[in-house]
This record gives C-alpha cells, sequence and structure tokens, in this order.
C-alpha cells in the first residue's frame, strides 16, 4: 500500500449564510483504504461527498483525489471519482443495459470496451441478470447494486457511495458488503456513509465521525475503539435474581466513585461501568463470591463502532452543555 | 364538510404562495379586462351594448381562465399521492373509494370557485351598466363556468387516477380538454352544409361538449354554428348541461371504481427481449413489427457519432421509441388525409383555401400541444428526478447536454410535421398557384416548431418540477397561440381593426393563417415581422437555456 494519499481534505469548510454545513474537516486516505463516514443527519457527511465530486465548491479549505483539486480541475475529478448519491437517479422506459450504456457513452468510453464494461460491473456487482430489465421495475436492492455498477462504468479508482445499504434486506446487505470488500481488494479507495454501523465497522479499516460539520474522530478502526475504550462495561450473570440487590452493593461499596452500577431483576443480572483496570475487577469478583453470591458469569462487553459513535456523540453534547453552563 | 381530503386538499393549495400569486394576478387580469373596455367619459348608452361588449370581454376572459387553472390541480391530485405513497394510505383508511374521489373533487372545485367569486364584482359592474340580463346572461354564464370547472375536474381526476406520472396526467389532461373543447367544433363546422340530419345532429351532440357554442348563444353571437337554422336557442345551453354532467357523472363513476387496492395490483415489466425469445416468437415479431419498430429489440450501444443525452431522451421519452413515434406519425397522417378528405366531402364550396386553413390549424395544433410535453420536462424532469447530478458528474459539456435534449425533440417534431404533409400536396395538385403560400407556410411552421421548443426548454430550465414547467409553457404557448384569437374574434366590435392587426402580428397561427389567405385572415400581411418576432425570441430562449444548463452544471 502506498502512502501516497489519494484523497485528501485541508481544512475544508463550507458556509451557508450564518449555517456552517462543513468546519474545517482534515481527512487522508489511502489507496485500497475503506472510509466508513458515519454522524447523525445533517453532520456534513453528504455536504463533504459533494465538494469531493465537484458538485458543491467549498468556502474554503482544499480537497483533492489523486492530487487533482476538486475545484478547480471538476472536469478531471468525473474521471477519478465514481460516485453513487444516496437517490437512484432513474430514467423510465430505459432497460438496465442502456441505462449503463448512456453514462459509459457520456465518459466516452469506445463503444468497443464499452460492452465489455458494462458485463464486467454487472458481474461484479451480480447484476448480470438483471441487463435486460427495465430500471423502474428493479427492487430497491437491485437498484443498488446497478447505481454501484454505473460508478465502475469508467474504471475509477476512488467510489464514493452514499448510503448504499441503505434500505437493503439482511440476505443483500450481506451481499453489498461482499461487493464493497471485493471492490477494495481490486484496488479502489472507498468513502462509505452509511447509518447501518456494525455494516460499516466489518467492511472499513478507516472510519471518521462527524457531528455538526466537525470532524470528531478519524484513524483506524482500532484507534476509535481505543478512544472510547477508556470505561469498560462489565456484565455479571446470577443464578438467582435474589443476588441481584446484594451484589449490586457490594460493587459499589468496591469500585471506583466513577462506576455506574445498573441491576436487572428480571435478567438475573448487573452490569456496571468502570475506569478501573483489571486488579480492581479481580477485587470486586473476589467480594462477590466471599459474600456468597451466586456467579455463574463475569464478562466485559464487547464495544463496537455504535458505542465509539454515541460516545463521541455524548462527548460532544457533554461539551455544549458546559459551555452553556460557563456561559 | 367531514371529508378530511377536502380540508387537506382546499388548505393545502391555498397554502400555496403561487396559488396567492394566481389569485392576485387573476384580479389584476379582471381589472384590467374591465377597465380596458369601460366606457370612456362616464356614460353608457341606453341600448347597453357598451354593457355588452364589457360582460363579453370578461366572460371570455373568465372561461379561458377556467380551461387554464381547473384541470391543473386534479390532474395532478392522485397521481402525486401514487407517487409519494400516500394514495396507498388513504386506500388503506375507512375511506370508501367514493369518499375519497368526492373529497378530491370537491377539493379541486375549490380554487376554481374562490376564482369565480373574485369575478363577481366584475360581473355586478357590468350588470350595473344597465342592458345585461340576470336570468339570460348572468346566471347561465355562471352555470357554464361552473359545469366547465366541474368537467375539467373530472376530466383531470380520471387521468389522474390512470396515470403514472404527474406531468404525463397534466399534459393529458389538457389535451382531452383541448379536444372536448376545441377539436369537437371541426366535426360541425364541417357537416355545417351539408342537408344530411343525422350529420347534423351528431355534429351538434358532439359540438355540445364544448363550452364555446353555448358562451356564444348567451353573449348573442353564433358565428360558431354559422349558417345553422336548427341550433334551437336555449337548447344550446341545456345540450351542453346534460353532455358535461353526463360526462362528468361517466368519469366519475369510471374514477370511483378504479380507486381500489387493486389499482396498485400490477406486475413489474418482466423485460422480456425478442432475441432472447424461441425461434417463432423471434419470427412473428420481427415480421409484426418490420424488426425495427419492436419494442421488446436489445436495441444497440450508442454510436460513437451520436449525441449520448439525444439517445438517451429518445429512449427514456414514450414517443422518442420507434414503435410510439411511427403509430403518432401514423396518426398524424391518417388526420391528415381525413382532414382534406372531410373538407372535400363536406364543403360545398370547396377552395384550397379551406383545406389550408384546416392543415394549418391541425398543424399548429400538434406542434403547441405536442412540444411542450416533450420539452417542457427536458431540464425540470432531471432535477425532478434527481438524475441531473448524475447528468452532473460526467464529464458531457452543458452544450452537449442541450444539444442533444434540443436535437431529440427535433426529430420527434420534423417526423409529425412531415407526416401532415400530404394535405399540401393535394393542394398544390388543386391549385399550383399556391407553391408559393405552401412554402412560407411551410417555413412559418418550421419556425414554430422551433419557437415552441426554445421557449418550453427555457422555460425547463428554470423549474424543479415539470409539472410547473408543463404548466406555464402551455399557458404561455396557448396563451399568445390561442388567447390573441380573442381579439380577432372581436375585431370591429370589441377591438379596432388597427388594433386586433398590432395583437395579431406576435401570433404566428394567425401569420400562417394570413399567408394561406384563410378565410377572416386574408386582409393581413405581417408573416415577416412574425418571423422577426419568433426569432428574437427563439434567440433570447436560446441564451437563456444554454445559460441556466452551464449555470446548473457548475459547483453550487
Amino acid at each position: 500500500m502506498s502512502d501516497a494519499p489519494v484523497v485528501e481534505t485541508a481544512e475544508l469548510t463550507k458556509v451557508y449564510g450564518d449555517f456552517t454545513a462543513l468546519d474545517h474537516l482534515s481527512i487522508r486516505l489511502e489507496k485500497g483504504q475503506i472510509l466508513g463516514f458515519i454522524g447523525p443527519n445533517g453532520a456534513g457527511k453528504t455536504t463533504t461527498i459533494k465538494i469531493l465530486v465537484g458538485l458543491i465548491r467549498p468556502t474554503s479549505g482544499k480537497a483533492s483525489i489523486g492530487g487533482v483539486d476538486c475545484t478547480a480541475d471538476a472536469r478531471k475529478i468525473k474521471h477519478l471519482v465514481g460516485y453513487m448519491p444516496d437517490t437512484f437517479g432513474s430514467y423510465d422506459n430505459m432497460r438496465v443495459r442502456e441505462y449503463l450504456d448512456f453514462f459509459g457513452a457520456a465518459f466516452k468510453i469506445p463503444r468497443k470496451q464499452r460492452q465489455d464494461r458494462i458485463n464486467a460491473s454487472l458481474a461484479i456487482t451480480g447484476a448480470a441478470h438483471m441487463a435486460d430489465l427495465y430500471v423502474e421495475s428493479l427492487s430497491h436492492g437491485m437498484k443498488q447494486r446497478v447505481a454501484i455498477a454505473r460508478t465502475l462504468l469508467h474504471d475509477p479508482p476512488v467510489l464514493i457511495l452514499d448510503e448504499p445499504a441503505n434500505g437493503l434486506d439482511p440476505a443483500a446487505r450481506v451481499e453489498m458488503r461482499e461487493i464493497l470488500l471485493n471492490l477494495a481488494q481490486r484496488g479502489k479507495t472507498l468513502i462509505v456513509t452509511s447509518h447501518i454501523l456494525p455494516e460499516l465497522a466489518r467492511i472499513c479499516n478507516m472510519v471518521a465521525i462527524m457531528t455538526h460539520g466537525k470532524l470528531r474522530a478519524f484513524g483506524t478502526l482500532d484507534q476509535i475503539m481505543q478512544n472510547v475504550r477508556h470505561q469498560r462495561m462489565i456484565e455479571i450473570q446470577l443464578l438467582s435474581e435474589d443476588d441481584v440487590v446484594q451484589a449490586a452493593e457490594i460493587l459499589r461499596d468496591n469500585l471506583d466513585q466513577s462506576a455506574t452500577v445498573t441491576e436487572a431483576p428480571s435478567e438475573m443480572m448487573v452490569r456496571f461501568n468502570t475506569t478501573g483496570n483489571e486488579q480492581s475487577l479481580a477485587v470486586a469478583l473476589q467480594r462477590l463470591v466471599s459474600a456468597q453470591v451466586r456467579v455463574s458469569q463475569f464478562r466485559e462487553m464487547q464495544q463496537d463502532l455504535e458505542d465509539a459513535f454515541l460516545s463521541v456523540t455524548q462527548q460532544e453534547k457533554a461539551e455544549i452543555a458546559s459551555g452553556e453552563a460557563q456561559a | 364538510m367531514n371529508n378530511p381530503i377536502v380540508r387537506r386538499e382546499l388548505i393545502g393549495a391555498l397554502r400555496k404562495p403561487n396559488v396567492a400569486a394566481l389569485e392576485v394576478a387573476w384580479l389584476a387580469v379582471l381589472a384590467a379586462v374591465i377597465v380596458l373596455r369601460w366606457p370612456a367619459g362616464g356614460r353608457v348608452n341606453l341600448a347597453g351594448t357598451q354593457a355588452q361588449q364589457v360582460l363579453s370581454l370578461l366572460s371570455w376572459t373568465i372561461l379561458v381562465g377556467m380551461m387554464l387553472v381547473a384541470p391543473a390541480f386534479p390532474a395532478a391530485s392522485v397521481v402525486a399521492e401514487k407517487r409519494t405513497g400516500t394514495l396507498a394510505l388513504l386506500l388503506n383508511s375507512p375511506l370508501s373509494p367514493a369518499a375519497i374521489y368526492r373529497g378530491k373533487l370537491i377539493g379541486a372545485l375549490g380554487l376554481p370557485m374562490i376564482l369565480m367569486l373574485l369575478t363577481i364584482p366584475g360581473m355586478t359592474a357590468c350588470f350595473a351598466m344597465g342592458g345585461v340580463s340576470l336570468v339570460h346572461q348572468v346566471l347561465p354564464l355562471y352555470l357554464i363556468f361552473i359545469l366547465v370547472a366541474l368537467e375539467s375536474a373530472a376530466v383531470g381526476l380520471y387521468v389522474s387516477i390512470r396515470a403514472n406520472d404527474v406531468d404525463s396526467a397534466i399534459r393529458l389532461t389538457y389535451a382531452v380538454l383541448f379536444v372536448l373543447d376545441l377539436l369537437l367544433l371541426i366535426p360541425y363546422r364541417l357537416v355545417a352544409n351539408t342537408q344530411n340530419p343525422t350529420f347534423l345532429l351528431v355534429g351538434r351532440w358532439l359540438a355540445s361538449f364544448s363550452p364555446l357554442p353555448a358562451m356564444l348563444h348567451v353573449l348573442g353571437s353564433n358565428s360558431v354554428h354559422a349558417g345553422n337554422s336548427v341550433n334551437g336557442g336555449d337548447s344550446v345551453i341545456i345540450r351542453f348541461v346534460i353532455c358535461s354532467l353526463v360526462l362528468s357523472g361517466v368519469l366519475g363513476l369510471l374514477s370511483i371504481q378504479r380507486l381500489g387496492q387493486w389499482l396498485f395490483d400490477r406486475p413489474r415489466a418482466s423485460g422480456k427481449v425478442t432475441d432472447d425469445r424461441s425461434t417463432q416468437v423471434r419470427a412473428y415479431r420481427r415480421i409484426m413489427y418490420l424488426w425495427f419498430f419492436d419494442p421488446q429489440r436489445r436495441s444497440g450501444l450508442i454510436g460513437p457519432l451520436s449525441n449520448p443525452v439525444m439517445v438517451k431522451e429518445f429512449r427514456t421519452s414514450r414517443f422518442g421509441r420507434s414503435h410510439w413515434m411511427m403509430r403518432l406519425v401514423g396518426i398524424c397522417l391518417i388526420v391528415s388525409l381525413g382532414l382534406m378528405l372531410a373538407a372535400a366531402y363536406g364543403s360545398m364550396n370547396f377552395q384550397p383555401q379551406t383545406l389550408g386553413e384546416l392543415m394549418v390549424m391541425f398543424q399548429v395544433t400538434l406542434i403547441v400541444l405536442i412540444t411542450p410535453s416533450l420539452s417542457a420536462g427536458l431540464i425540470s424532469s432531471e432535477l425532478q428526478n434527481k438524475s441531473w447530478q448524475l447528468l452532473r458528474v460526467t464529464p458531457l459539456s452543458p452544450a452537449s447536454i442541450v444539444l442533444g435534449k434540443l436535437l431529440s425533440v427535433c426529430r420527434t417534431l420534423l417526423l409529425l410535421l412531415f407526416a401532415t404533409l400530404p394535405g399540401y400536396a393535394v393542394m398544390l395538385v388543386i391549385d399550383k398557384g399556391q407553391a408559393d403560400r405552401v412554402v412560407t407556410v411551410l417555413i412559418t411552421l418550421g419556425l414554430i416548431a422551433l419557437f415552441c421548443l426554445l421557449v418550453s426548454s427555457a422555460i425547463s430550465s428554470w423549474f424543479r418540477k415539470t409539472a410547473q414547467a408543463t404548466a406555464l409553457s402551455y399557458a404561455l404557448l396557448l396563451g399568445l397561440f390561442g388567447g390573441t384569437l380573442v381579439f380577432w374574434a372581436g375585431r370591429g366590435t370589441l377591438f379596432s381593426l388597427s388594433m386586433v392587426a398590432g395583437i395579431l402580428q406576435f401570433n404566428p397561427l394567425a401569420a400562417a393563417l394570413a399567408t394561406i389567405h384563410a378565410p377572416g385572415f386574408a386582409d393581413y400581411n405581417f408573416v415577416l415581422t412574425n418571423w422577426w418576432f419568433m426569432l428574437t425570441v427563439m434567440g433570447v430562449a436560446a441564451v437563456v437555456l444554454v445559460f441556466r444548463t452551464w449555470r446548473l452544471t457548475r459547483p453550487d
């Protein structure tokens, strides 16, 4: 993997009137990486994407793909990026093959090569059997495949996919995941936005979390997870509902001040968050056992991208609240 | 009113800023019309001539307003809900199809009724001048307006229920109403001089679907039924009342019958391709469709010299597909020859000019009706479907996008015009001396087609919804081609001859009719002025279209 960035933004900012849609965004992606772009609605993801594909001009800052400036060389950018917006943009009365033929011709792919490209794109996305179907008659999942096939036609090094898994059923989502991983293996750099975070976590090796136009976290999945792992969540499964209250009291007495203990009698379970290390956890378990609390399982819950996202957004809310309090 | 749809439709419509603008514009037009013919010096003659002139102009304005405004909302009403998915929710509610239809119909009539209420002060002014009968003129006129609104709403809703997208629903509704209001007058005109009572009866009843004979009768003119001795006074109004009520009732019943869960019970297009079917089927279809016109033929790739946008437009537009195109061309050919035969058969005083007039009317009508439907969505439909941003991320230049889109419509229009040409050949066979005139008319027709195309396309580039672009295109073109003829109809009585000539020189239809020496237009000679007018507007429209397309392809 080369170190030269394929996608790079530096202090990218977009302001509409007094609303800042994008606030000094700086990211850098290398060849073959898959960036999961996550954030709540209105976070600035689509704005960033539209700047990258040359549909929006930034207020300040720079964005480049393969060293080509996204604003100054918008025509060149079109050859470097395959863009799949969150809406399909279909044409009525057109068969899938004709739809792809049009975009192939628009990208000036010579006629001799175009048929092969269409077939190859459809094969990669598992949509070869749809070639003769009418576009408007396709299901949502089928349309998503055709849309990805369209982005592949001119063989761009970077693919930008806005919500490709949106509205797909679980089976189609798994297939979509495989398609995206396959594309990354072919050396494509992908930027993917999605609200389905477990899906993103399975395919992305880079993650950017945005809220209110600001980049809150950016890095590999491991780096992001380490940042949110400052708090651990432990789950204790008991043999009897009667032990829940006693166990919770013992934990409160033996854990650090910041720990929060919650009781779940119906599940015969106690959960707690702690910043404590392995030593403090061992002490807490020993106290439970010596108090004859019947513990059947004592486990640390795995944290995922969703927890990372929630942690980042909660952190932001806390910052806003403290800012307001100071004001 | 317990029907929730009525409230939603009416309040929804009245909340729209463009409806408020429409009401203000409507009031302004009414005021202008009254001021235009209001007696100077504050005196009126006792015979009521001036009051009749004001009443006549005001009534025609109201009628044209009703014809233009009343169909727009019902035509979009159901199909828009179908597209957004809310119709399925309505059908899933305890509301019966009849209740849904009633709600939609009353909601659709709301705006025309409000517009009609706004005309009352003007009508009162006419009445106050004296010489205007409340019972024999004002009330029948309002009856006609109400029935026009009802008929328009019924047609609009029926088309809307059957259509699959808003634009085609609006286009089809206006086309159907155009046939009902204007084209159904032609058979009567053709058979008016015959003595065959059956032809006369059929012609008279067909003409009664149009409000124009009833209007002319109420306003004291019978020019549409010229030479007719069996017009039958008040029976014209009664026939119109019967025709419009029966039509509205039948369409209402058909609409209610169609409004049900099975409205959505349609299979998806299977995408069959002739090339993949059995040898027998393949052979059969290739013979039946002459291979090239087979809708299930697998199309080839876009050629290196073809504009991809043009080919895309052919493929996506219904009349761009060869099989549809050929059907349309076939219909035009048949109508063209039919008109020629009908003119020859129906008129005892057959003249080449009669045929020429019919041909020009037919071709201009065809151009004015079809061109906006093909071109008013050229840009706006892409913006509406969100496919424009896909075009923007391709390397296609604004010039090639505009060129491809315009060429796609040009081909269709050219084929249609060629299909209507045989009538002129017959004219030339009858009288070779008409050759120069025919050439001038053909140039005018070509310019009219380009004029309509560029104006509609330029309008299209300013809207994000095709329905709005289509409605405005139709309003402007029909206003220019048909609206200015109102002045011609009132020449020498309502309007001075010089004023009429001044206005008509901007009407391309009038220029073509004057060139062919059609009855009533033979004295005018403004074809060159009209060409300059069209060329100027076309130049402005082309600049606007290219600039807007360039702007829309630029980063925001």
